[in-house]
């Protein structure tokens, strides 16, 4: 019984490896900010690192980033660099919440405390959208122009990896594969469909 | 007067129901004057055009600009013209409660100021997976997929299309319209109802001059001058229509509506479908001999964004008026008419090249209006748009329509016309 204990925890603990997902379309093209989550099975995921400098922009009537990572209990600034008001909201289990921001109020800010999706959204402008993923994990983040997300220093044991976007065409609007544990260096590719963008903004007026 | 007093009741009731519902204003949120609930907005031009005289001089022309004799076409001759200047308004009452109002003032060919529009919007935080919004004064019914912004200026190029150049000059109405959007899923579907008043002449431009390309809009209580009449029509009609009337008794006892169906599925794309009928009464006339007419159109829309950087919009438009009593079998008008446009747009980093091309028509079967003046015509238009910096935009745009109605001769004038404008237009805002 020790035996096997011992066998259990002395030799992955003490490897570590480089885990990169790569996201695709149907066609092959890289997908970028799909939000992948890495999730050890068995063990507690890692805790993520509280971080400041968290903001969602309003610039020329769209909230900039569109999808934000944060960590459960970040404080997220929203400051409004266009000349007119906008009025954020969300009503996402996972924090409601309304600003009224008007041109000459820079900024207001939101504390997020539970995890969660957050869909962003401004009364005035219906077209206006950002999504907030607020996670519990420091293994998690957006993949980048190249549709590449890579977690260095990650524990050999297997993962179930979870994707997430707005747009993408499955429940949830997620995916999850699985990662067997192992020593070396791995990629994952991940093929996804993805929506287009709805064009929900057709009745402003 | 009337016009006047009917509006002002019409918002006062948006604004009491908006009001009285539990949302009560923070104090704080009351902005009517201040530097974001006022804005200018106007364009100069420089302005190349041939042709026939155009329709807002009172002729059969086709486009803003042209020639000025009555009984004959013009060289292509350049000339600098006032676009338009718009104050515009949009005080906020509370979160969920704004108004809009715009004065505007427009030039060539000739010069005139005005109310433009003057509604109030409601649009309260919701979250249902029904959400209600509400308009109520005078605006113009949501049939236009060129116009943008509170002073409904054309997006992407100079002049609208024939279907929305209409709507723009005749189409306008005092009324109040409920909207609602329903997420379904995926999918969202819109559903607008609207009751107005006030839009009693609509159709005696399509009728009497046909359909036509500009950017000029109608003011509330202005008049729109009509082309030469024949004799029985003169004695029957002014030389000139106001389209913001109330001819019936009474305002509200006889309204029109409009009803517009709206589908946004999970593509890039955008589907709608609207239905208007003033329900004017064909019998009614006033005092200055105008007639109440019985307009109905259904309108259908389309946006597609074939990639980020393209897209197309299209409208199909085509409907029916009808006017006077009975005469040899006939109405004094029963006139069908129907056009459409596609437009491809290509978005560049600071602005856009867009081509239009449309198809329009018009087939008269009254005892006045006869089949001298159905009309068959088509038109291109090429422009591109570019932002300069923050306050001033660059538009160029080249049109040329033809066009065939027998019902030219009353202006001296051949039946078959062509007509090319080229605009250069720096519209600021402020």
């Amino acid at each position: 019984m020790i035996l096997l204990l011992a066998t259990f925890l002395a030799a992955p603990v003490a490897q570590a490896r480089t885990l990169s997902v790569r996201v695709t379309d149907a066609n092959g093209k890289p997908a970028r900010d799909v939000v992948v989550t890495l999730r050890p099975q068995g063990r507690p995921s890692p805790a993520p690192h509280a971080l400041t400098g968290y903001s969602i922009d309003q610039k020329n009537t769209q909230f900039h980033p569109f999808i934000s990572v944060v960590p459960v209990g970040a404080t997220v600034s929203f400051p409004n660099f266009d000349p007119f008001k906008h009025h954020v909201y969300s009503f996402s289990p996972a924090k409601p919440f309304q600003l009224k921001l008007f041109a000459k109020d820079q900024t207001r800010s939101v504390t997020f405390d539970r995890a969660g999706i957050v869909a962003v959204g401004c009364n005035i402008h219906d077209s206006m959208s950002a999504f907030i993923y607020v996670t519990d994990t420091a293994l998690t983040a957006r993949t980048h122009i190249d549709g590449r997300a890579s977690f260095p220093d990650v524990q050999s044991a297997p993962y179930t990896i979870t994707l997430w976007h707005p747009y993408l065409s499955a429940p949830g609007n997620s995916v999850i594969r699985r990662v067997a544990a192992g020593t070396s260096d791995e990629s994952e590719n991940v093929v996804v469909r993805l929506r287009p963008a709805p064009m929900h903004n057709m009745s402003a007026y | 007067m009337v016009m006047v007093k009917s509006l002002v009741r019409c918002m006062a009731t948006l604004a009491f129901a908006c009001i009285v519902t539990p949302a009560v204003a923070d104090p704080g949120d009351l902005d009517l004057f201040s530097a974001e609930s006022l804005s200018l907005i106007g364009d100069v031009r420089l302005v190349g055009a041939d042709g026939e005289r155009a329709g807002s001089k009172g002729g059969f022309g086709k486009l803003r600009f042209g020639g000025d004799a009555a009984d004959k076409r013009s060289d292509f001759h350049l000339e600098p013209a006032f676009g338009e200047a718009a104050l515009v308004w949009q005080p906020r009452l509370t979160w969920g409660l704004s108004g809009t109002v715009v004065a505007l003032a427009q030039g060539g060919p000739d010069f005139e100021a005005g109310l433009s529009e003057a509604y109030l919007s409601w649009k309260p935080l919701s979250n249902s997976a029904v959400r209600l919004s509400a308009r109520a004064g005078l605006m113009w019914p949501p049939v236009s997929l060129e116009h943008s912004g509170p002073e409904w200026a054309v997006t992407n190029s100079i002049t609208p299309s024939a279907i929305n150049s209409w709507i723009g000059e005749e189409v306008k109405v005092v009324g109040g319209e409920l909207s609602a959007s329903i997420n379904a899923g995926t999918h969202k579907l819109s559903v607008t109802g609207g009751l107005f008043d006030s839009n009693d002449t609509a159709g005696a431009l399509l009728a009497f001059r046909g359909w036509a390309l500009h950017d000029r809009k109608i003011l509330l209580g202005r008049r729109q001058p009509l082309p030469p009449l024949d004799a029985f029509s003169a004695s029957i009609q002014p030389s000139f229509s106001h389209p913001t009337l109330e001819i019936d008794p009474g305002f509200f006892r006889r309204p029109g509506y409009y009803a517009k169906f709206a589908w946004d599925p999970p593509a890039s794309v955008h589907l709608e479908y609207l239905h208007y009928d003033n329900d004017g009464d064909p019998e009614m006339v006033n005092a200055d001999m105008e007639w109440g007419w019985r307009t109905r159109f259904d309108n259908v829309g389309l946006v597609a964004e074939l990639s980020p950087v393209w897209q197309v919009r299209a409208q199909g438009m085509r409907g029916t008026t009808r006017m006077g009593f009975p005469k040899n079998g006939a109405l004094w008008v029963d006139s069908r008419f129907r056009s459409a446009f596609a437009l491809l747009t290509r978005q560049f980093a600071r602005g856009s090249v867009s081509a239009r091309v449309e198809a329009f028509g018009t087939r008269n079967r009254g005892s006045a209006v006869t089949a001298l003046n159905d009309e068959d015509g088509w038109a291109v238009t090429v422009a591109a748009r570019r932002s300069l910096d923050q306050w001033l935009t660059l538009l160029v745009e080249g049109l040329h329509v033809e066009s065939r109605k027998d019902a030219r001769s009353q202006a001296m004038v051949a039946a078959q016309q062509s007509g090319t404008q080229m605009q250069l237009s720096l519209r600021a805002r402020w």
